[in-house]
């Protein structure tokens, strides 16, 4: 049994507008997404800025409660529990976000922030917390020392260290990684990914990798779900998905990663137009949409559903875009 | 200066009055822009690459950002003993700009057509067909129906639409040098690739220099030609781009390229990290400041002198620390 499977969830938000602020418009962050996490896999989810990656990955550890469709995570539907029953989940799913400066607490040390995990499932002493942090920031790579610093004394990949070691502190079984090294320099993004892959080794973790580069992405992952304005578009081993991509938006984004080889340049055929609004999104295939695409009229009314192609690889088959 | 350049920055230090005293951004940098091609710039947070580019326009803030000495020849002028009177007549006419992040770049409370008419009329007070220049330019820039985009403002454009205006912007006056500031890295990684593509193209119809400054190798390989690396303070290496690739000789450049996560690499393999954290510019060594992070032990002397700088292929240099080169 997989550890996470969600099915045909949707997350929409409502637009409000107008003199007495009604909905006038709905935002279907996410619409209609299935996918499977397996115990100790990495599934990676890529996509541009406002596809609904992020919500997908907080609607999944029940930061957000879906609008509809099913979450199942360790054989338990979480979809609709409330606070209190969700509390006991809560220490097997965590999240490691984006800008760690902004997810850690200024006012409070680093111990502090990795003591209040224990604190609020209520386990330990003080002095076995102490020990606890003090076990966490060594698996990171930091000291024990560290646990009397606050936030501001890091470095940029210090505080995601901080952060990743709050997210391991209760031994999960899944993170959601929402973007984790976009926000750091290049030479100490690889440590982070170096430290997640360690980290999964040795304890077993599955991971909800979200990253917009599908080049970070195909590193970590064992499957990758590529996403677009709500849907997945395309779904396969990371190393099928690189070699054999699909869908007509996989392969865009795999040409607009910059190779740094100056002698492989100028082998790129470029996406044009911006990601179109998940409000009043476009009717049919959404990326036949925006290419403008001759066949894009096919899809409209068509059922867009993913279809398996070849064992593990499936891809959303609409007239336009897979050819 | 050289024939061939349109700018020559020499032994450039600038520095910024802090709390805790002076902080050197730019430690003696030296390197010329090549005319008509793309010059990148490629570093760190703190490594002083934007510090660079400021110092260039005069943009640093005021009073801490300071220019301690060095000389930056555009055209033969020294634009850091320029009066400020003059220099604003060089900024936005002959050296251009854009910036990181467009939506703080453009002022959010004016129409896009009233800030590209600004960006000629300051220079030409007379000009009657501001309007119809701003439209042409919108449209070079690839922004659909320009004429109704002149009337809204910097929130109704998505990203990449707000970045090309801000390109738009810059390239009004048609000048000899312009300088992007991390122009994509705010953008989408389809976006990127577009507003690149575009830059580069305006280039070679315009003719321009560029000195485009990125934290992304993959950036430098699709765009440049001669590639500068800096790392706190100070370039560790310079070349052609297809040599620096081929051929890089510093540590910390090769440290750059090993921990790229590519594409045709193995799935979960652990990648090549570079140790340590980015540096902080206080206290830094005098002698090769990527000791700490290189893993291999330096003599006490390689820490106190400064490696020299030296050439060691036609157009290829390095800071010449024997550790770090070996």
């Amino acid at each position: 049994m997989s550890l996470l499977k969600v099915d045909d969830l949707k997350m929409y938000f409502p637009v409000r507008g107008g003199v007495l602020m009604r909905a006038v418009a709905q935002c279907k962050a996410v619409d209609g997404v299935s996918l499977t996490i397996e115990k100790g896999e990495t599934l990676g989810l890529v996509g541009e800025s406002g596809c609904g990656k992020t919500t997908l990955g907080k609607a999944i550890v029940r930061l957000l409660e879906p609008t509809a469709g099913a979450i199942q995570f360790d054989g338990a539907d979480i979809s609709h529990k409330g606070r209190h029953a969700l509390r006991p989940m809560r220490r097997h799913m965590q999240m490691v976000f984006q800008d760690p400066a902004e997810s850690l607490n200024p006012r409070h040390t680093v111990g502090q922030i990795l003591a209040e995990p224990f604190i609020i499932q209520k386990m330990g002493t003080r002095m076995e917390r102490r020990e606890w942090v003090a076990d966490l920031l060594q698996k990171v790579g930091l000291s024990a020392a560290h646990a009397d610093r606050y936030p501001f004394e890091f470095s940029g990949g210090q505080r995601q260290r901080i952060g990743i070691a709050r997210a391991i502190a209760l031994k999960p079984k899944l993170i959601v990684c929402d973007e984790p090294v976009s926000a750091l320099d290049v030479s100490v993004q690889s440590q982070v990914l170096n430290l997640l892959l360690d980290l999964q080794r040795d304890m077993g973790l599955s991971y909800l990798f979200i990253a917009h580069g599908l080049n970070v992405v195909k590193h970590m992952s064992d499957r990758v779900a590529v996403m677009y304005l709500g849907k997945i578009v395309e779904l396969a081993p990371a190393e099928e998905l690189y070699k054999n991509p699909r869908h007509a938006y996989t392969k865009a984004l795999l040409d607009a990663i910059p190779v740094p080889d100056p002698a492989k340049r100028g082998h790129r055929r470029l996406l044009s137009g911006d990601v179109p609004s998940p409000i009043n999104p476009p009717e049919g295939c959404a990326f036949g949409f925006r290419m403008q695409h001759p066949r894009w009229k096919d899809s409209v009314g068509m059922d867009l559903k993913l279809e398996q192609l070849t064992p593990g690889h499936w891809v959303q088959k609409c007239p336009c875009c897979v050819g | 200066m050289k024939p061939d350049a349109i700018l020559e920055v020499q032994d450039l230090r600038t520095a910024f009055d802090t709390d805790t005293g002076r902080v050197t951004a730019v430690d003696g940098v030296s390197f010329e822009v090549p005319r008509g091609k793309v010059l990148g710039i490629v570093g760190e947070s703190g490594c002083g690459k934007s510090v660079t580019a400021f110092s260039i326009t005069r943009l640093l803030p005021q009073p801490h950002g300071k220019i301690l000495g060095g000389s930056i020849l555009f055209e033969g002028r020294d634009l850091v003993t320029l009066p400020p009177e003059e220099m604003r007549k060089v900024r936005g006419k002959e050296i251009s700009m854009i910036f990181q992040e467009p939506m703080t770049a453009l002022n959010p409370v004016q129409t896009i057509g009233k800030q590209l008419g600004e960006a000629i009329l300051l220079h030409d007070p007379q000009n009657r067909d501001a309007v119809a220049r701003s439209v042409e330019m919108l449209k070079r820039v690839r922004i659909p129906s320009p004429e109704v985009r002149l009337g809204e403002y910097a929130h109704q454009l998505s990203g990449g639409m707000r970045q090309r205006v801000m390109i738009a912007m810059a390239l009004i006056n048609s000048p000899k040098l312009l300088i992007a500031d991390e122009p994509t890295t705010a953008l989408d990684v389809t976006v990127q690739a577009q507003i690149l593509e575009l830059i580069a193209e305006l280039q070679r119809e315009l003719g321009m220099s560029v000195i485009l400054i990125t934290h992304d190798l993959g950036v430098i390989a699709e765009t440049c030609d001669e590639v500068v690396v800096m790392y706190a303070g100070r370039i560790v290496e310079r070349a052609p781009v297809h040599e620096l690739f081929a051929n890089p000789r510093h540590a910390y450049t090769r440290g750059l390229l090993e921990s790229i996560p590519r594409l045709d690499a193995p799935p979960k393999a652990r990648l090549k990290a570079i140790f340590g954290n980015v540096p902080s510019l206080e206290n830094l060594p005098a002698g090769c400041r990527f000791a700490d992070r290189s893993g291999k032990a330096h003599a006490p002397e390689l820490l106190n002198t400064r490696p020299p700088f030296v050439e060691i292929s036609p157009g290829h240099s390095i800071e010449n620390c024997p550790v770090c080169t070996a």
